[in-house]
């Protein structure tokens, strides 16, 4: 596979009408995905302020700038329309645009769904050919079923995974912010894609869906599917005493932190003490089996954190891959605008858009087709007369629906 | 799982299924990109799964690595491989490449993980594959990516997906050790990425008859999930390392030990209606319009003392108690589930992440998180024992009995 695999003339989501009536990141998130690869994507955000998220670069959780970074992100390619959805009128606006729409996305929480009457069985009357991807907290029934997520709760919190990140006596692990919220993304968009697929077929809609709970479940699939059979394991011992010192991370003087995972660990071993320049731990009785270094792990781990302060993790990047030996350096953020490898790797996009002209790739890559280029996101209601224009509303409804306050 | 005879589990495919009469060749190993095959497999593809004579290491997780639990139960081998069907094939014998060849004809999707190195000496890079049929679908999963000077680099998760994406050393508390992940939890979620890559791949032949390369790496999931943060680094806006839980930027937005050695979560969004609530929740009314926290300025102003008398306060009592106490009092918490109490999560059946499987041994599974009201996914079987279909998927292939008799693998197991 390379750069110069033949592209499609038309994008594989062309033609494609997506309304998307969520807000914040999960569920907005699968949107641009689909939007990357050619779909229209109308957002409905409320007049005035619109999709609440348009404000959260300002959150104290998010790096401090000041271009509205995150917008860039999770805005690109959308056309904004203000619509306000408890107006009869701009109901009525919005049912027009259903009814020419191909998939909705909504995120709403149900009982808000109920009263605004955007359940999928509402909506299927209008459109019964519509894919309706819901996106929820934790489920679409069941005792928690209107509890609003987010996913440092209902990914993380709820499915284990950030007690299971502990070190013994520790604080539970952290997520990042909408850390889970992209990986549920790209199962709303593999739900709706199913949905397509089956529409192609039938000629029907549906209902697809997921919750960010399971997705926080599925991620954590190893340790919960052990829990489902009783198998537990206790907290991670801390590092200087791990259970196994071969897959353990270890400071180097210029304070970058290696992360040795050697799998295959007999031959793993043997390329380490070479790296290392130690024969005499390959000659070492305490370390010369797999269950030799497992029970003396503590020690080892001593004499790897002395061996690896010695030098800075350039050293430690060229020795080890020179002697094959697996590991990862942990990287920072920092180094991400300058690394080829996310480049390479497809992770890094141009933009059009002067205040942040480079942005995040969605993981998919197609062998046939690269993503859009992204132009600044769109203001609240940038699109509204043109989309409803589109719609076949006509001058003289639009502006009735403005000066009510319907839409902006 | 040696010697345990296992029902044959390969049911006809169900016409309900999204996916029925889809055949995806599965020649990946360990779990990112089979994880998807079992995803596919699910919503009714066959997913014939190739080995090598050994057997795809996954099968010896649960008794290998330190990070998995232990049980007599090859748990993670049925999660990761239910409702496949298993061919050995040691692809380094030419014959053994010709009847890989024979099952890649007749399929719609290949998974592939292999190095490029590795597709490049077995003749599995997609240009080779395409010649035996252009209408497949070539599924590729990488470590860093299909070029650049670390394509060639094995990427487990840990490294790939969370040391080199960044998320590691952006989940250091200050001055601390970088973060840690749960076994396989940036695999499964980078499998949904390469599921969505398929089903568009698969759109795109629908149209026109082609078929195509797809692909996605783990650290392009790794990045994209901490996309806020990548994001920002673009524009030169970082973090700094998470304070401490005694130093927090907020201390109504942090950690806090109960008595028992639960955490509780506080995440409070709306602080000055919930603030009253709050105080009154902790037994301390008083603290409402104590004039040190009276606005959320002081608050922030005084993060660490209020924290201080925060930990107090929750160190007191049982995590129950706290879960009902907050409740009543509309405090938002988010609840640090520990993984044993996932089986008894009503929610989480209601959420579709467990499931019930057709299984001697693991009578319940995790579901993979697609939910579709026009179809439930299929009854999981067990994974299936190495090699255990073998025979049956090769006559489908239209090879003789003499064929597939020729094909012994030099070692079984």
């Amino acid at each position: 596979m390379t750069d110069d695999a033949a592209l499609d003339d038309e994008l594989p989501l062309a033609g494609l009408t997506v309304l998307d009536v969520s807000s914040f990141i999960a569920a907005p998130a699968a949107a641009v995905v689909l939007a990357d690869f050619g779909a229209d994507v109308i957002k409905v955000e409320p007049p005035g302020a619109g999709d609440p998220h348009r404000t959260s670069w300002q959150n104290p959780n998010y790096p401090r700038t000041d271009v509205n970074f995150v917008w860039q992100l999770d805005g690109r390619h959308k056309r904004s329309v203000a619509l306000d959805l408890k107006h009869a009128a701009g109901r009525a606006a919005f049912d027009r645009l259903l009814a020419r729409a191909d998939v909705m996305i909504v995120n709403f929480p149900l009982p808000v769904r109920e009263r605004l009457r955007l359940r999928w069985e509402d909506v299927a009357a209008v459109n019964p050919s519509l894919i309706y991807a819901s996106l929820t907290g934790y489920g679409e029934s069941g005792p928690d079923r209107d509890m609003p997520g987010f996913d440092v709760n209902a990914y993380f919190g709820r499915a284990g995974i950030l007690d299971a990140q502990r070190y013994e006596d520790g604080p539970p692990g952290f997520s990042l912010p909408a850390q889970g919220d992209r990986c549920a993304a790209m199962t709303i968009v593999s739900a709706i894609l199913l949905g397509l697929r089956r529409r192609d077929r039938t000629g029907k809609g549906g209902w697809v869906g997921t919750s960010l709970y399971a997705n926080g479940v599925w991620s954590n699939g190893t340790l919960a599917q052990a829990a489902l059979v009783g198998g537990f394991i206790t907290p991670r011992p801390p590092r200087n005493r791990p259970r196994n010192a071969l897959a353990n991370i270890y400071r180097t003087r210029d304070d970058r932190w290696v992360q040795l995972t050697l799998v295959r660990e007999d031959k793993g071993w043997q390329r380490l003490c070479r790296a290392l320049e130690r024969a005499d731990l390959r000659a070492d009785p305490r370390f010369a089996t797999q269950a030799a270094r497992r029970a003396n792990s503590a020690a080892l781990t001593t004499i790897l954190d002395a061996a690896f302060a010695v030098h800075d993790w350039l050293h430690w990047r060229q020795v080890l891959r020179a002697h094959e030996v697996t590991f990862g350096v942990i990287e920072r953020l920092q180094d991400l605008p300058g690394d080829p490898q996310a480049q390479h790797a497809g992770i890094i996009a141009e933009t059009n858009s002067p205040d942040v002209p480079r942005t995040i790739n969605n993981p998919v890559r197609l062998g046939f087709a690269r993503p859009r280029m992204a132009g600044p996101p769109p203001s609240v209601g940038q699109h509204t007369d043109q989309v409803l224009r589109e719609a076949g509303l006509s001058d003289a409804e639009i502006v009735a629906l403005r000066s009510s306050g319907a839409a902006d | 799982m040696r010697g345990l005879a296992v029902p044959d589990s390969a049911a006809p495919p169900d016409d309900a299924l999204p996916l029925a009469g889809v055949r995806v060749l599965d020649i990946s190993s360990f779990i990112a990109a089979p994880a998807a095959a079992t995803v596919l497999g699910d919503w009714g593809a066959d997913v014939i799964k190739i080995e090598g004579p050994d057997g795809d290491p996954n099968r010896q997780m649960v008794q290998g690595s330190v990070s998995y639990p232990k049980s007599p139960i090859n748990y993670a081998w049925h999660l990761d491989s239910r409702n496949k069907r298993s061919v050995v094939l040691d692809l380094k014998q030419p014959t053994a490449r010709a009847a890989l060849d024979r099952l890649i004809a007749i399929s719609d999707v290949l998974i592939c993980n292999f190095p490029p190195i590795v597709r490049e000496r077995l003749r599995l890079r997609y240009e080779d594959v395409k010649a035996v049929n252009p209408r497949l679908v070539y599924a590729s999963l990488t470590g860093y990516g299909e070029s650049g000077p670390d394509r060639d680099r094995p990427g487990f998760d840990a490294t790939a997906y969370f040391a080199r994406s960044g998320l590691f050393d952006a989940q250091r508390y200050e001055g601390g050790p970088p973060g840690t992940a749960v076994p396989a939890q940036g695999d499964r979620a980078t499998a949904m990425g390469l599921v969505s890559a398929i089903l568009m791949g698969l759109m795109r032949r629908d149209k026109t008859g082609d078929g195509s390369w797809v692909g996605t790496s783990l650290l392009a999931n790794g990045i994209w999930s901490c996309g806020v943060v990548a994001q920002a680094a673009l524009v030169g806006a970082f973090l700094p390392p998470r304070p401490p839980r005694e130093r927090p930027r907020s201390a109504l937005g942090n950690l806090y030990r109960t008595r028992d050695d639960r955490w509780i979560q506080l995440v409070i969004v709306r602080e000055d209606k919930l603030w009253p609530g709050l105080c009154r929740a902790i037994g301390q009314p008083d603290l409402e319009r104590d004039p040190r926290f009276v606005t959320v300025e002081a608050r922030r102003a005084r993060a660490a003392e209020l924290a201080a008398i925060f930990a107090d306060a929750f160190v007191a009592h049982d995590y129950a108690y706290w879960r009902d106490t907050l409740a009543a009092a509309d405090v938002t918490f988010g609840v640090i589930s520990r993984v044993q109490d996932l089986p008894d999560d009503e929610q989480a059946v209601h959420a579709g992440a467990i499931v019930s499987a057709d299984n001697p041994e693991m009578a319940r599974t995790i579901g993979n998180p697609i939910r579709l009201d026009f179809a439930q996914p299929r009854l999981a079987g067990p994974g299936p024992a190495l090699g255990q279909h073998t025979d049956v998927v090769l006559r489908e292939a239209g090879l003789s009995d003499e064929e597939i008799v020729a094909l012994q693998p030099s070692s079984r197991a």
